[in-house]
């Protein structure tokens, strides 16, 4: 305590917002160096060489525990910072960006440290929620592998050191006027880069600069542009549409703008009683997708017939009076009769749906087939409806070309010095020649990133990019709206961001973001109210009328025609026999960029349920064929490229189709990310998404052990609990088609047949207070896991590894049960979340033997954690198997700064004891206090779980069932409510409105 | 020691009253034959298989140790399977211990008086197979040093154990069924114990058999005290045999599972309790009849009694698994249904028609008197029978769990090294008692073969009936 002005550091609070200049100490530089250390985490329990060495040090640490007095000084708020009433916390508005799409985000901040992400409300493309990968954002902020210190030639240099050389790379370039200087970053939608990017093409004029992105919309927008001739991305208005046909495009979940298409899907798609009507979704996939799984009819069809598909559709159509001149390139596919029932009955539903239905298209399907999906929804009149087009010349979208033209350059020695920018090349450039042996002849290379990843370590420098949550920034949505990142915390590590780095390198003298993103904004709101639209942005998260208009963009169909002439998509003969690759982005890790995430990591997959893997997913025939079985390693060769990949047989897949899935495989990613899952990316970065030509694939005898959390070693292809499951489905998951609603109002109620319910206690009183309740409509529920995050993130779930997960022992309060109807080539498949149900008659606390988990007054089935022995007798009556049980001390390893990202309201729950959801009841208690001291009752909506929060499709109502005007008592009112296993008396307070389904009468699926 | 004993009868009677101990015993010969045991140098066999039993005892104690330190993790359970071996083995561990009781209690109430002979090293086996029991539930717990929530103690918490647990019911039954046995085996031991007082040589024995002893001097009022107090001890444990088994199925048939919802639970765990017990005796007498030369005093005609006893409560236990089956089919439930289905023909088939021939099959050779005779079969079965026994606690507990309502729930279990090291260890701890029991109590109860000798009852001449 000798220099009062410096105190600072306790080890628990150091990143307070007023520590702005205390980050230059000595201090904090030792601690942030000292306090991360490199090492795994281990989860999997102890080794015995381990135990006894922690046993001895714990015993040492236990002698010396006594006589040690705290060392750490800590800082007071001396002044207090303006807003700030401890343990309140503040809501900020900002954005993230993933690839060209825009996250608008609230941020949760206590006392100036970042907790949980939501979605804005106010913006366009999230309405208020938020995506698994948005929400697990703020993991990434805290994640202790981030790079911390600029590194030359792998080792770590000061900073003073890097900036310097920055300086000189400047100085250099600009005496060659930017020769041989290249930058290679990924797709952005700042405009403030935007900005740069001209003013470096300025002051650099023989620069170049490249962008790569591994997952690229670059087929959507390239078709669109051969289609209209002009620069164009889509933005889709699912709330407007009927009809919707989806070709090999997993909109609801993994492409641009999910989240809002999700939410626009739900809103035409919830029934409130038997007269609503609702969406009628088409889906033409070759792998099951969360889209597959809601759709109403799901044609599994080799992704690479898809074309072929589009252009008999296009046919047909055209046969039904819709004009498409394009239809005489194509001619060829309509006279295939390719599903031609299928086609028949899209092309009659889509005529008599015009102006109100989408024909959408994937990210993998070639520009083609998008061009041609233009020309269709044109004919229909769908564009300016339901589809709107912006430009996209305010945007930076990747160009799949540069990668290769650097690869030359690099190798011709045209490019001297490369800046890779926030990208990672070498991972995502893995096949043959690869990038990484293009970066070697570069003379000079450097790589700003977040991590030093593949890149990273493989570049002469390396220094570190600050997390969006830390930097200032900017972004334009697709619709052109604006909004503008604003950080949440001092940088961790002291690292720069994108705008700095590229300011700097324009002119030194640049030095903050703040000030260039505000320049940029000078020349966008202009000068008038500056101040105060300015400000009104950063509350707002977005610019205030900064929506572009749409662009009247028309098909030139002379150019649609020249696209598509010469049968450019295979024909059914062609590809018959052969294997088709379809290579798509993780649902957990994107193409990577998340693999350090630990909740991304352990999130199952939608679909196939796995964690901490990728797969080759196979139709069951192709499996019998190859004589292979779940987890059996297969090669897959691709021109002289190949993998080794575990096998998972999926149903609903197409029969000769192999799908995969980016961002694992990961050598550099850090203690969580290094070394899970098959890196894919040697086959993708030469052969693209969608491959169907030199596949060999064989068997290895090798066999690599998946981590599924549902169906665990295969049980559901066992027959015995394979028809059992089917058995119950019908009173678990129950669904009517819209016609059946409407015939028998009442369906769900003669799902299960039961004796009359009665208690064998006294039932408590519930008349009393608020009670709360929730509903689940399983009609809009797509599966997305952003519940599951939310509520992770909320609730401080731990992740347990994957070894935990293989022992079923994963943590989430909330899982996405996942059922395949019907088929096994050709099933159904169904999402049900399930958490707490929060009975009234609940059966775990009848067995508790310390009364560790009771009922409070409004109606919560709570867990006193600190009663529970950990008997675990609790989660064996539990007939949802909700109970998740703390084998070990799962955050006994969590690094200091992980425990950054912790919610301060939850308590972290200690080894040996049960939890489970709780229906947010901090939320609930905060609710309560606030409408206390505002001497009001509490209304609904005040008290809204987390899971709700962020639900993209408003399937999680929650709210109090006493009041019979609340949102969830009039959901509850409807004829589709039903409690699960309801007939056991548990008297749950969640309750599920069955799913609808709306066929078309004249298409019988089957295929 | 062994010299002294008549090594074999050389004739076999018919079994009657009267040559329920054989070759001519006296009450000097029991006391001589049994209290040297305890008194003469210790057998180097003795030593090597107390070293086992110690070693198996440390086992436990590692075990246990690593669970402690790490965490209930180190067990193979998972999140549908929430109870695994720990309490297979409980429920196990309980059920050896009724035929203790029911030999000591019940058989002393309906004066069957051939059970002298096996009573004191079956109740014995009893008490060692209670704290083996009661073991588990005290280390399954995620949480156990703070096991005295479950004690209706006033605290400051303010917080009171939940009677309607079956759990909190099973701590008393068992706590009961504990001290009630501990209580009745002291008891019985009183007389023997002042015999070796008696016979003490060292100052040590005189000291701790003194003190043991209470006092006791054989006079008539401490006998008629004595038998009062063992009669009402022999009432309060019989309904205990009932009871503690009931209240453990209760674990199970009170809650919602599939598979455990089931009232018929209570007369099938007493059965299967006894039946189990039985086979545990059976295995340790026969040892103990072997090794010590006590064939004149537990002779075949209790392996016989007890051959019948575990015909007739094994084919109660196969009743109940028939009727188990028959009530899931007859209910119309699917998950009950199911349950059973998926025992007999799901992942964990093995277990299942392991049990059924072990404990369905395998005592019904016991209709064969040649068998129920033989010593080397009857050991066979007996450890067969132990075998199954363990397995109706595993394919109960288990299969249940493993596979209820939702199926997206539903996963495999199986033990982890620790698991196995634990059940495997508390062995350690129960032959390392039943060894030191051995070695320094009189494991006959020689005051009561006494009574049941010709020179107790002088109104009747050997081989004469009570008619």
């Amino acid at each position: 305590m000798t220099e009062p002005k410096k105190l600072t550091l306790s080890s628990n609070r150091p990143y307070w917002r007023s520590m702005n200049d205390l980050s230059q100490t000595k201090e904090f530089r030792t601690f942030v160096e000292n306090e991360f250390p490199e090492g795994t985490v281990d989860l999997d329990g102890l080794s015995r060489r381990s135990f006894l060495s922690l046993m001895g040090a714990s015993l040492a640490l236990a002698g010396l525990a006594g006589c040690r007095r705290p060392v750490e000084k800590i800082l007071p708020y001396v002044a207090a910072p303006e807003d700030i009433l401890p343990g309140i916390p503040l809501t900020y508005a900002s954005a993230l960006p993933l690839g060209l799409d825009t996250a608008g985000i609230l941020i949760e901040n206590h006392e100036g440290r970042p907790t949980k992400i939501e979605g804005n409300d106010l913006h366009p493309g999230s309405r208020g929620k938020a995506s698994a990968w948005t929400q697990a954002e703020i993991l990434g902020l805290y994640d202790p592998d981030r790079s911390q210190r600029p590194a030359r030639f792998g080792q770590e240099t000061r900073w003073e050191e890097f900036l310097a050389y920055w300086k000189q790379v400047s100085s250099d370039a600009k005496a060659k006027q930017g020769e041989g200087l290249a930058i290679l970053s990924g797709s952005f939608t700042s405009p403030t880069l935007r900005r740069l990017q001209a003013e470096f093409k300025t002051t650099f004029p023989k620069a170049r600069w490249y962008t790569h992105e591994a997952v690229s919309d670059h087929n959507i927008l390239a078709g669109l542009r051969r289609a209209t001739r002009k620069p164009v991305q889509p933005v889709y208005h699912f709330e407007k549409a009927d009809v919707i046909l989806s070709l090999d495009s997993d909109f609801l979940l993994t492409e641009r703008d999910a989240v809002r298409n999700a939410a626009g899907f739900a809103q035409r798609r919830r029934v409130e009683n038997e007269q609503d009507d609702m969406n009628r979704l088409y889906v033409v996939e070759s792998s099951m997708s969360v889209t597959g799984g809601m759709a109403d009819h799901r044609l599994r069809l080799p992704s690479s017939l898809v074309g072929a598909f589009a252009a008999a559709l296009v046919y047909r159509l055209q046969f039904l009076g819709l004009e498409l001149p394009v239809v005489e390139a194509v001619m060829d596919y309509g006279h295939l009769k390719l599903n031609s029932d299928w086609v028949n009955e899209i092309a009659t539903d889509l005529m008599f749906s015009q102006k109100r239905s989408i024909v959408i298209a994937g990210r993998h399907q070639p520009p083609e087939v998008h061009a041609l999906v233009a020309g269709i929804n044109e004919a229909l009149y769908n564009i300016g409806e339901t589809i709107e087009y912006y430009s996209t010349e305010d945007i930076q979208p990747d160009r799949p070309a540069d990668i290769h033209d650097l690869q030359e350059h690099l190798f011709s020695g045209a490019v001297d010095t490369l800046i890779c920018l926030d990208v990672n090349p070498v991972y995502t450039n893995s096949g043959t020649p690869s990038f990484l042996s293009a970066l070697r002849k570069a003379n000079h290379s450097i790589h700003l990133g977040m991590y030093r990843d593949e890149t990273g370590a493989a570049c002469e420098w390396h220094a570190p990019l600050a997390h969006p949550l830390e930097s200032w920034g900017d972004l334009r949505y697709s619709d052109g709206s604006i909004s503008i990142i604003q950080p949440q915390i001092q940088p961790l590590f002291g690292a720069k961001n994108a705008i700095e780095y590229v300011s700097t390198l324009i002119d030194p003298a640049n030095v903050s973001a703040y000030s260039e993103v505000q320049k940029t904004f000078r020349s966008i709101i202009g000068k008038n109210n500056f101040e105060s639209r300015w400000k009104k942005a950063l509350h707002d998260g977005i610019v205030d009328r900064s929506k572009s208009v749409p662009i009247r963009a028309t098909i030139k169909h002379p150019r649609l025609i020249a696209a598509v002439r010469g049968n450019p998509f295979p024909f059914p003969a062609q590809i018959k026999d052969r294997y088709e690759l379809v290579i798509r982005p993780s649902a957990s890790t994107y193409d990577g960029r998340f693999s350090n995430n630990g909740w991304l990591q352990e999130l199952p997959d939608p679909v196939t349920k796995l964690t901490w893997d990728n797969a080759v997913l196979l139709s069951r025939s192709l499996a019998e064929e190859l004589d292979v079985e779940n987890q059996d390693v297969l090669r897959i060769t691709v021109k002289g490229e190949s993998i080794e990949c575990p096998v998972w047989i999926m149903p609903g897949q197409a029969d000769r189709t192999l799908t995969l899935e980016l961002g694992f495989g990961r050598t550099h990613a850090g203690r969580i990310g290094n070394g899970v899952g098959v890196n894919v990316y040697p086959l993708f970065s030469q052969n693209g998404a969608l491959i169907s030509r030199k596949i060999r694939v064989e068997k290895t005898g090798e066999i690599r052990i998946l981590a599924c959390t549902q169906d665990h070693h295969g049980l559901d292809t066992e027959k015995l609990a394979a028809d059992a499951i089917q058995k119950r489905l019908p009173a678990i998951y129950r669904e009517a088609t819209l016609e059946e609603y409407r015939a028998n109002p009442d369906f769900v109620e003669e799902a299960v047949e039961h004796p009359p319910l009665k208690s064998l206690w006294d039932e408590p009183d519930y008349s009393q207070g608020p009670q709360w309740g929730m509903t689940i409509d399983l009609n809009v529920c797509t599966g997305c896991n952003a519940c599951t995050i939310a509520c992770q993130s909320e609730n401080n779930i731990p992740i347990v590894g994957k070894s935990q997960v293989l022992k079923g022992r994963e943590m989430h309060w909330l899982r996405l049960d996942r059922y395949y109807k019907g088929d096994f080539d050709n099933p159904e498949m169904v999402m049900e979340p399930v958490g707490c149900q929060q009975c009234e008659n609940a059966p775990c606390e009848q067995v508790c033997p310390v009364g560790a988990t009771t009922h409070t007054p409004d109606g919560l089935n709570a867990m006193a954690y600190n009663r529970c022995v950990g008997t675990r007798y609790c989660s064996n009556n539990c007939p949802y198997k909700v109970r998740r049980f703390n084998f070990f001390n799962y955050t006994k390893d969590t690094p200091e700064i992980v425990k950054m990202a912790m919610n301060p309201d939850v308590t972290v729950r200690f080894r040996g004891v049960m939890e489970k959801c709780t229906y947010c009841v901090q939320r609930i208690n905060r609710g309560k206090i606030t409408s206390k001291n505002e001497h009001r009752d509490l209304m609904d909506g005040d008290i809204i779980s987390a899971c709700q929060q962020t639900c993209p499709t408003d399937a999680i109502v929650f709210g109090d069932i006493r009041d019979p005007n609340s949102a969830v008592s009039r959901v509850k009112k409807q004829n589709r409510n039903y409690a699960l296993l309801g007939e056991f008396n548990t008297k749950p307070r969640t309750t599920y409105l069955a799913r609808l389904h709306n066929p078309n009468p004249r298409l019988k699926t089957e295929s | 020691m062994a010299e002294a004993l008549p090594l074999k009868n050389e004739k076999m009677h018919v079994a009657t009253e009267a040559d329920l101990i054989t070759g001519n015993q006296t009450f000097h010969t029991i006391t001589e034959n049994i209290s040297s045991i305890t008194e003469g140098k210790t057998p180097k066999l003795w030593f090597l298989l107390w070293g086992m039993a110690v070693s198996l005892l440390l086992v436990l104690f590692g075990s246990v140790g690593f669970l402690v330190w790490n965490g209930t993790g180190v067990w193979g359970l998972n999140n549908p399977v929430g109870w695994g071996w720990a309490i297979v083995n409980f429920v196990w561990w309980v059920g050896i211990g009724h035929a203790g009781t029911l030999i000591s209690a019940i058989l002393f109430l309906l004066r069957q008086r051939w059970r002298t002979s096996i009573n004191r090293f079956a109740e014995a086996m009893t008490l060692f197979a209670v704290i083996c029991a009661l073991l588990f539930p005290g280390i399954h717990i995620g949480r156990m040093w703070v096991i005295y929530y479950f004690f209706p103690v006033p605290n400051q918490m303010g917080v009171w154990p939940n009677f309607r647990s079956p759990l909190l019911w099973d701590f008393f039954a068992v706590g009961t069924y504990f001290t009630v046995s501990l209580l009745f085996w002291y008891t019985g031991l009183i007389p023997d114990l002042a015999t070796l007082r008696d016979r003490a040589k060292t100052r040590l024995r005189k000291l701790t058999f003194g003190a043991l002893a209470l006092g006791w001097r054989g006079g008539n009022r401490q006998w008629q005290h004595y038998e009062i107090a063992y009669l009402v001890l022999a009432g309060l444990s019989t309904p205990l045999v009932l009871s503690v088994h009931s209240v453990v199925s209760s674990d199970f048939a009170t809650s919602i599972v599939p598979g455990w919802h089931t009232t018929i639970f209570p007369p099938y765990f007493v059965a299967g309790a006894i039946y189990s017990g039985f086979a545990m005796v059976l295995t340790l007498g026969l040892i103990a009849r072997k090794v010590y030369h006590l064939e004149h005093i537990i002779t075949l005609n209790h392996l016989d009694k007890m051959a019948k006893i575990m015909l007739v409560t094994g084919s109660m236990v196969g009743y109940s698994y028939a009727m188990e089956f028959f009530i899931a089919w007859y209910s119309g439930n699917q998950y009950e249904a199911f349950a059973f289905i998926n025992r007999a023909f799901g992942p964990y088939a093995w277990a299942y028609w392991i049990m059924i021939f072990c404990n369905v099959i395998v005592p019904q050779f016991f209709w064969f008197k040649k068998i129920r005779r033989s010593v080397g079969l009857l050991f066979f079965a007996s450890i067969l029978v132990n075998i199954g026994m363990w397995f109706e606690r595993f394919v109960i507990t288990v299969t249940s769990l493993s596979r209820d309502y939702l199926p997206s729930a539903w996963d495999y279990y199986s033990p982890t090294i620790w698991d196995i090291a634990t059940f495997v260890g508390s062995f350690g701890l129960f032959f390392t008692l039943f060894l030191l029991f051995l070695r320094f109590l009189p494991m006959i109860a020689m005051a009561e073969v006494k009574g049941v000798l010709p020179q107790a009852d002088p109104h009747y001449t050997a081989g004469g009936t009570h008619e």
